[in-house]
């Protein structure tokens, strides 16, 4: 038993010094988490304060009033655009020529200032602002639009506010203007980025595709070239090898998803409020429970490019069906089902649970007792096929 | 001498293809067994059946005692492996790849490192043991792996196609290595295509064919039976000339198992 655990230490230790040999290799392992993160932290920004991506986004402003107010109202969107640094603004003479500036993709929208706004306001009717966004990137159009109506609201309420005062009415004009206010409050304690919830996703989906593509080579590699038949021909048991192989692409996932939790919280403001202790383990339950599927497939695989490709095959549908880069309610009912099959799904759900919302053990408990299911079921299979895929 | 190694029935079939059939064998303690046969016959199924690598479907097999499917690991204990494709791993050193096999081998590193300093003198590897694998030539790497196959030191030592695409001069080195470790008492079981080498090196040779042993005996004996020169010409005489390569493969039709099998 004791011997085991030696071999089963051993054998990581071996791969993991066969791996830090090859330089290439470990520039590699650790570009991809990196670029990985530079690019899904840019793909999917938050919508909030200074990590806005739409900074300084260009705007065409089009006043086709030429009564006072309205050109009050396009100097205050400007003052505030500038001041917030939300919008570049730039004046165009007509909607037709604003909007053609749209098509080229030169401006990401137009705020137009109707003819009649002035006199509207002045006879007492409501005066309406037009904003027409960029609706090719539904994303970027939503925050566009939202971003445009807010400063416009911020105006309008200013103006609101000074109605109130001259008509010399009592109340606080907030209560005039606004008589329910609303207000959000987090879910977590402080101010939070969408990538708060999408770090720990990309934390669980790094570690899965560690697992998986290193034990495809770990293993077939070892079987093409021979060495698996020198571990194989030892007096050692079957199941420390395959524990080996498993500690050392945990050990290579584990640097893998720090490296993740690192960047985002030092680039992206990412922040851990629940157990560190928690999130290792689900992390590693994560491993295990897809280390049984990795060892059975690649125990199967003739040689190590087939196993590579059914690593893949596995990845693809799980990075997109897991909840990780889009939300599951956005698949269709039987896509939600197939996701909700995989394992992925559920240690990204408990980690964004323990990192972001501070869940404890009994929180996430349905999400590791799948996982622990998965992992022992998993784990059943591969050992036998992987002790009789050896010594076919 | 007795029998080290002793083959009841061995059978191994891939579906309905038996690619060993029912072989019966048996290698004497001390001897360098030549165990030869044409591409595809059956030799390295049979190697892998009797070093645990591949379970037989019928019959058994029996290692110094153990038998192979139900004493695996006494089995593996009292042999050493020396496998046509390198068990060496190319960016690590010599001393870590065998430091590493041999604690596979429940060996200490206090009982290593001696081990693997006399071993390495002995394949003149000593000023090369900090130096990654994958950078020895062809023929060093050759010697390293046969020491890693007796880093605990085994009685019996399988080697498969030892000298393949070696040098002149590393051909001779490691024939007369297999001879040195004999004459210290290793049984040997040699598979070689180089007729000339088993010729010179083994006291017994088996040739299999088709899965089935067509002949086992002494070299001499065997020449003196078919009325040949060397082994190559009894090879070829029980072997037939036909390339293996071709459909036409499956002859010659009608061979009995001779010798001492």
């Amino acid at each position: 038993m004791s011997h085991s655990i030696y071999v089963t230490f051993r054998i990581a230790q071996k791969d993991l010094l066969d791996f830090w040999k090859a330089k290439m290799l470990v520039g590699t392992f650790m570009l991809m988490p990196i670029l990985m993160m530079t690019m899904f932290g840019s793909m999917f920004p938050s919508t909030t304060g200074t990590s806005n991506p739409y900074r300084n986004a260009p705007m065409a402003m089009v006043v086709e009033d030429d009564g006072s107010l309205a050109i009050q109202v396009a100097d205050q969107f400007k003052d505030i655009s500038a001041s917030t640094a939300l919008f570049k603004v730039r004046d165009f003479p007509s909607f037709k020529s604003a909007r053609d500036e749209i098509l080229t993709g030169s401006v990401k929208g137009v705020v137009l200032i109707p003819e009649g706004f002035t006199d509207a306001f002045n006879s007492h009717r409501q005066a309406t602002v037009l904003i027409t966004v960029d609706d090719t990137n539904a994303q970027m159009a939503s925050i566009i639009y939202g971003e445009a109506a807010s400063i416009v609201g911020a105006i309008s309420d200013n103006f609101g506010r000074s109605i109130i005062t001259k008509m010399g009415i009592s109340s606080d004009p907030s209560f005039v203007t606004e008589p329910i206010g609303v207000q959000r409050e987090n879910l977590i304690g402080s101010t939070t980025n969408s990538f708060q919830f999408l770090a720990p996703g990309f934390m669980g989906l790094t570690v899965v595709m560690g697992t998986l593509s290193g034990l495809a080579s770990a293993i077939s590699r070892e079987k093409e070239q021979g060495t698996m038949d020198g571990i194989m021909v030892a007096p050692i048991s079957r199941n420390a090898i395959v524990a080996g192989k498993m500690m050392s692409q945990t050990v290579r996932g584990m640097i893998q998803a720090f490296i993740i939790l690192g960047l985002s919280m030092v680039l992206f403001g990412v922040k851990v409020y629940g157990s560190p202790l928690l999130m290792v383990g689900v992390l590693l339950l994560g491993v295990a429970s897809f280390a049984g599927i990795g060892i059975i497939a690649t125990s199967i695989a003739p040689e190590q490019e087939t196993a590579t490709m059914m690593m893949l095959l596995l990845q693809f549908p799980m990075m997109f069906l897991s909840g990780i880069l889009f939300p599951m309610d956005q698949l269709p009912g039987w896509l939600q089902w197939v996701g909700k099959a995989l394992p992925l799904y559920y240690a990204a759900d408990a980690l964004r649970k323990v990192m972001v919302l501070s869940a404890n053990f009994n929180q996430i408990f349905m999400d590791v007792a799948v996982l622990a299911l998965y992992s022992v079921t998993t784990l059943g299979i591969a050992i036998p096929v992987f002790r009789k895929a050896m010594t076919r | 001498m007795k029998p080290i190694i002793t083959t009841h029935d061995l059978t191994k079939k891939f579906g309905d293809f038996a690619a060993v059939d029912r072989i019966n064998l048996e290698i004497m303690k001390g001897e360098v067994f030549g165990f030869l046969g044409p591409n595809g016959a059956g030799k390295s199924t049979t190697i892998r059946m009797l070093v645990t690598l591949t379970s037989p479907t019928e019959g058994t097999a029996v290692v110094d005692g153990f038998d192979v499917r139900t004493h695996a690991d006494e089995v593996r204990r009292r042999i050493g492996l020396v496998a046509e494709k390198l068990i060496l791993y190319p960016r690590l050193t010599a001393v870590e790849n065998l430091m590493f096999f041999g604690e596979l081998y429940g060996m200490s590193r206090a009982e290593l490192r001696p081990r693997i300093d006399e071993l390495l003198r002995m394949v003149h590897l000593e000023n090369f043991k900090d130096m990654a694998t994958g950078g020895y030539s062809s023929g060093m790497r050759q010697r390293l792996n046969i020491i890693r196959g007796l880093l605990h030191d085994p009685d019996i030592l399988f080697l498969d196609e030892p000298t393949a695409l070696l040098d002149p001069q590393s051909v001779r080195f490691v024939r007369d290595l297999v001879k040195e470790l004999n004459a210290n008492g290793k049984t040997i079981i040699l598979t070689t295509h180089i007729m000339e080498e088993a010729d010179e090196l083994s006291n017994t040779v088996g040739i299999i064919d088709h899965g089935k042993m067509v002949a086992v005996d002494e070299t001499a004996f065997l020449k003196s039976q078919y009325k040949c020169d060397t082994l190559e010409e009894v090879f070829l005489e029980l072997t037939g000339r036909t390339l293996r390569d071709s459909a036409s493969s499956r002859v010659p039709m009608g061979r009995t198992p001779m010798g001492r099998v």
